[in-house]
């Protein structure tokens, strides 16, 4: 795989998102599949590719969507600190600290719509909305990168392969 | 952290800006009804392709036949409803004809655009469809859109070019102006994050019912009166309240629309109009 895989893969996301994710209703949020792809895509092949792939990501979702373009981009950016998280080496494992920045990224995300939402005037319920879509949001998210994880992690054997040598 | 990851963090935020920016002032609307156009039969596709898997996931047990039972039983529960609602219309204009006439409007006169929903907006925020009719079919920003059965589903709140986003009437920002079709008690229903109705500012005093309608009632003239929006499932009265908190359920099911109605015909009244 590399940065063309990737950015197929985010576009691919992004149309999963609108067309197919709303119909997976799990503790009454949907899951985020573009947060999911790009968390799973840095915790296993490395900065280099997610940092392409989170602005494209974002002006693909802003294309699609029914927010202003560049919204979704805004909310992804923070993405792009989260990239050498992997690389401190805190913990042997790849997938918890994913795991963790799934969450985080979850939880800004939601949180840059809300703060979206409040400045174009729709007086969101903050308290709600923290505990029925954000808690709720971080945790399906975080679910559902196990799976992500594994599969993108399956098909960068070649280049962890490289890495060992 | 890398100066470079830095950077790059600037520049992603400082191109988002920009888009925003262009954004606010409609330069990318024609990019995004294109987007939106080339998109739009793919994720049909990809929604019809997928709709079983999401059926699955979301009744583990005896999964489709539930499923389509439960869609199929609702839309004829809609369809009753709907026509038990047009009977006691019919019974009022028996007894009060002169209300009836300003209450009923001018249904046969009435025009409705069938559309397909092919996606939903992605965040967790709001309850909005994308439908794959836009300006070019004759959709306006807020036209409203009912479901084939005939009760409430939203409004329009982004027309394009060949599609359109409709705010549901469960999403947070959506507040209609709402009587009790019983008693005629007047109200405002809202949605909530949590994707459930309230009625809001219904009298403590005020006769509700579980089981009772909640129509549209023309005030402000956003919505024509008469269009059923839900039943109430629960009423609260607490001592200190000047208001009870009616719970509604919309008579649709908005979680799974696949076809709407574009009422083309009622055009809501600009809020700054006099």
């Amino acid at each position: 795989m590399n940065i063309a895989a990737g950015i197929l893969a985010v576009i691919v996301a992004a149309l999963l998102q609108l067309a197919v994710m709303p119909a997976f209703s799990i503790f009454g949020v949907h899951p985020n599949l573009i947060i999911v792809l790009l968390i799973a895509w840095m915790a296993t092949r490395g900065p280099q590719e997610a940092l392409v792939m989170i602005p494209v990501a974002g002006f693909a979702v802003g294309l699609l969507d029914s927010q202003p373009l560049g919204l979704a981009m805004l909310a992804l950016a923070p993405l792009t600190l989260m990239t050498n998280v992997r690389e401190l080496r805190l913990v042997e494992s790849d997938l918890l600290p994913a795991v963790v920045l799934t969450v985080v990224a979850t939880l800004v995300y939601e949180t840059v719509i809300l703060l979206s939402l409040a400045v174009r005037g729709e007086r969101p319920e903050w308290v709600e909305s923290i505990l029925d879509v954000l808690v709720p949001a971080a945790i399906v998210n975080a679910l559902v990168l196990l799976p992500v994880f594994g599969l993108i992690r399956l098909g960068s054997l070649d280049l962890r392969r490289q890495r060992a040598f | 952290m890398h100066v470079r990851t830095r950077t790059w963090f600037a520049f992603v935020v400082v191109a988002a800006l920009l888009l925003l920016l262009g954004s606010r002032f409609g330069v990318f609307e024609p990019l995004e009804s294109a987007a939106g156009a080339v998109a739009s039969p793919v994720e049909s596709a990809l929604g019809a392709a997928t709709r079983p898997v999401a059926d699955f996931v979301n009744n583990l047990t005896d999964v489709n036949r539930l499923t389509d039972e439960n869609r199929d039983l609702q839309e004829e529960n809609e369809r009753v409803i709907a026509e038990l609602s047009r009977l006691q219309d019919v019974d009022r204009e028996l007894q009060q004809l002169e209300e009836l006439v300003a209450v009923r409007g001018n249904r046969e006169a009435d025009q409705f655009l069938r559309a397909n929903v092919f996606a939903r907006e992605p965040n967790n925020q709001q309850d909005l469809v994308a439908i794959d009719r836009g300006k070019a079919d004759g959709v306006r920003d807020d036209m409203l859109v009912l479901t084939r059965q005939g009760s409430l589903v939203g409004s329009v709140s982004r027309a394009l070019e060949h599609t359109a986003w409709v705010r549901l009437i469960t999403d947070p920002a959506s507040a209609v102006s709402a009587l009790i079709q019983e008693s005629r008690v007047q109200g405002v229903v809202v949605g909530a994050a949590d994707g459930t109705l309230t009625m809001e500012f219904v009298e403590e005093t005020a006769d509700v019912k579980e089981g009772d309608l909640v129509t549209t009632s023309g005030v402000g003239g956003r919505h024509p009166p008469g269009e059923l929006i839900g039943q109430v499932v629960e009423a609260e009265r607490a001592a200190q309240e000047l208001f009870q908190r009616v719970r509604v359920q919309p008579l649709a099911d908005l979680a799974t629309l696949e076809s709407v109605l574009v009422l083309t015909s009622f055009l809501p009244l600009d809020p700054g109009s006099p």
